[in-house]
């Protein structure tokens, strides 16, 4: 209802947005790149939501937290040197193409999946994907179900989500399992429905599921009551999203994200920044923008690989924002609320899907 | 007359009949232009963010599963709109009967002369009329239904019953071999009864000779009843529910949401009905009561014969109001996870499809459902008023 409303109401203000993107997708060649924009402009106009716990949230005074906020400040840092000159805007999952193309906001961070379609038709370009998501389910560890296999003639409980229901009619037809969904917009109403016994399962994304699951009240036997299956039977793959047409914006954004993963790897933290400037290590040298030898004998001088940024750009992104495993373990992991694992966003050393292309 | 008197018609613009019809005309303008200033902003719209406007998907396979019906993921998006509809229809068709007969117990409780009984009925009017009928299905479902055993524990009280949080089953009669029959004959039997009580009544008024239609009519069918069942060698067994795995089976069954949105549904608006009933008897005038009562009626007869017909015709459109109410309400089902029409549409919106012409859609068919009800409403409404003298 509020899409036909918005639709019927909102003058026609985005009637030139296809032009504009037409424009844009000349703009990448050499000049007109929204990366000189934002730096001219001096603040980063960020799409985000605003609703999901751990990754994206607004607190009473409109202050923004969350592991896609905090990739937001990565840009920011990295572009402008300045991680607080960001300006979030909450997008819905239904706005959130429109903002982005219109040009409303620079990039879109809002937990969103990379797909074909999207890159196809929404005119949308994915960069490296900072977090690795799927479709799990979650049941009561008394419950004896050992898979998703085991859960014939149950009733599922389903976050209302953009692909949820299909995901699920996937998943249980292809097992041939019988199932009555009872979808919910609101987790707290499944939550009630969860434990009152109207459902077997409970399916969202995991990192929701976790969530969840790390607040599940005491008086009904805590997080351990729980049991979230390591199956995930969709790959959601979320990561940044700027326009088509624009590859020195695109690689400046990708970059930025790209070097909080190497920085993790390279056990580069807030802590340790200033004795890692004083690396002899050439890799950690050169990914901090220090003076290295580009050949045997040649004057040092600081590794510039072309992406359209500062060399010490992963400097101010570390000082004042921190690397992927930071800014993970802030947000989402050990030290927060959901206690989610690193499971596939751990580094590929350690049998995550992290893997970083190399800089030099 | 001579002369034909000179009607100095007043200027155009200040001539009544013309400023009537303008201004109806400027209205009606002014209505489709904003209409077709709405629609052409909603195509520029649609245009711009690249959306085509075709109803195309609605024959594509929908993909997902609706709980507590034989819709499957093959089936197209349509269907599922429309199963969606039936499941709305469902809810409302039951909650309207039960809405008018509990509407109509509280209304006349609440004009009692037990003090205890007019109390309550007051209490009950008062707290649901006041609440928001959301408010009332949630509580409905969190305060009450949720404390129903799990299915693995259902509450299975003498076979007629099986209570559960996910279900609800309740002991019908069903037909079995030759069950068509027999209710053919309890059909006939009926109608054979009420031509008995006519032709009765007619005698009664000619010779003034005790009627006893009831009891004439009462015995006729229940003799019929007896022999047929004996005769056609027990067509009609009772159907038992009970737990099969995770879920019930036999009996007629209502899922847990329905349920919620049932329930609430008929406790918000039987609230309403019970005062437009009440109005309605205080409407009828006194005089008519103490006429009655001058006739020598009892208060029963005086209620049955003289207060409620003339009652009935005053509270009936107001009622049909409030079931096209509780129809449109069942939206609200939302809620609690039933899935009737508006559930429906916002999964099919939610799995990929647009959301403008999926909401087009499912409004054309609200707009359907409930220009039927007005229209069977009023036909009814007519149909009364006829008689009246």
């Amino acid at each position: 209802m509020l899409a036909v409303l918005s639709l019927l109401g909102s003058a026609c203000s985005d009637d030139d947005a296809s032009g504009d993107r037409g424009q844009q997708a000349q703009g990448g060649d050499g000049g007109g790149s929204l990366l000189e924009e934002v730096r001219d402009r001096g603040t980063l106009n960020c799409g985000v939501n605003d609703a999901v716990p751990g990754f994206g949230v607004v607190d009473d005074e409109g202050n923004y937290s969350g592991f896609d906020i905090e990739f937001c400040r990565v840009v920011a840092a990295a572009v402008l040197g300045d991680a607080d000159a960001v300006e979030f805007t909450p997008l819905d999952a239904e706005t959130r193409f429109t903002a982005l193309q219109s040009g409303e906001i620079d990039v879109l961070i809002r937990n969103t999946t990379f797909t074909a379609q999207r890159d196809g038709a929404e005119g949308a370009r994915f960069l490296q994907t900072t977090f690795y998501d799927g479709q799990g389910m979650m049941v009561r560890a008394d419950s004896g179900f050992r898979s998703i296999d085991d859960m014939d003639d149950t009733n599922i409980c389903v976050l209302a989500g953009t692909t949820t229901e299909l995901n699920l009619a996937t998943r249980f037809g292809d097992a041939g399992l019988a199932y009555e969904p009872l979808t919910f917009d609101d987790a707290d109403a499944i939550q009630e429905a969860f434990i009152n016994g109207q459902c077997d399962g409970w399916t969202s994304d995991l990192s929701q599921l976790a969530g969840v699951r790390s607040a599940f009240p005491e008086s009904e036997g805590g997080p351990e009551a729980l049991t979230i299956f390591d199956e995930a039977f969709s790959k959601e793959p979320l990561g940044p999203v700027v326009r088509d047409g624009d590859d020195d914006w695109a690689d400046a954004v990708n970059w930025a994200v790209i070097s909080t993963m190497l920085a993790e790897e390279f056990d580069i933290t807030q802590d340790n920044l200033d004795q890692m400037l004083e690396s002899d290590n050439a890799d950690i040298r050169r990914l901090l923008g220090q003076p290295v030898e580009a050949e045997e004998g040649a004057e040092p001088e600081p590794f510039d690989p072309g992406v359209g940024l500062e060399p010490t750009f992963v400097v101010d992104v570390i000082e004042q924002v921190g690397n992927y495993g930071e800014i993970y373990d802030r947000t989402v992991g050990a030290d927060s609320d959901l206690q989610l694992e690193r499971g596939l966003n751990a580094q590929w050393q350690d049998g995550g899907l992290l893997y970083a292309p190399p800089y030099r | 007359m001579a002369t034909t008197p000179v009607v100095s018609r007043p200027p155009l613009w200040r001539d009544v009949r013309v400023r009537r019809v303008a201004i109806q005309v400027a209205v009606l303008a002014g209505v489709v232009a904003l209409f077709a200033y709405l629609y052409d902003n909603l195509r520029a719209n649609e245009r711009a963010l690249g959306i085509d406007g075709s109803y195309d998907f609605l024959d594509q396979q929908a993909g997902f599963r609706i709980a507590y019906t034989d819709f499957s993921p093959g089936d197209t998006v349509l269907n599922a709109i429309l199963t969606g509809l039936r499941n709305t229809l469902a809810v409302s068709l039951v909650g309207i009967v039960l809405t008018l007969v509990v509407g109509t117990v509280v209304g006349i409780a609440r004009l009692s002369s037990n003090w205890v009984v007019r109390k309550a009925a007051g209490v009950y009017v008062e707290t649901l009329r006041n609440l928001p009928p959301l408010l009332v299905i949630v509580f409905v479902n969190s305060a009450g239904l949720s404390a129903l055993p799990t299915i693995e524990d259902a509450t299975d009280i003498g076979g007629f019953l099986v209570l559960s949080v996910r279900q609800i089953g309740i002991a019908i009669p069903r037909g079995d071999g030759h069950g068509g029959l027999y209710l053919a004959l309890l059909v006939a039997a009926v109608v054979a009864a009420l031509a008995l009580g006519r032709w009765r009544r007619a005698v009664e008024e000619r010779t003034g000779r005790p009627a006893r239609a009831w009891t004439l009519g009462v015995t006729l069918v229940a003799v019929v009843a007896m022999a047929g069942y004996v005769a056609l060698d027990a067509p009609m067994v009772l159907s038992r529910p009970e737990v099969v795995g995770r879920r019930v089976e036999g009996g007629t069954i209502m899922s847990l949401p329905f349920a919620a949105v049932l329930v609430g549904l008929v406790l918000y608006t039987s609230s309403h009905v019970a005062e437009i009933v009440r109005g309605a008897i205080l409407a009828v005038p006194k005089g008519q009561t103490e006429a009655a009562t001058a006739l020598g009626l009892s208060p029963g007869q005086r209620l049955r014969h003289v207060v409620l017909p003339q009652a009935f015709r005053i509270a009936v459109p107001p009622i049909i109001n409030q079931f096209l109410n509780l129809t449109k309400n069942t939206s609200l089902g939302v809620a609690v996870a039933y899935p009737e029409a508006m559930y429906v549409t916002n999964t099919v919106i939610g799995n990929g499809n647009p959301a403008i012409q999926s909401i087009l859609v499912v409004m054309g068919l609200y707009l359907v459902v409930s220009l039927a009800i007005s229209l069977v409403s009023n036909l009814a409404n007519w149909r009364l008023r006829l008689v009246e003298r």
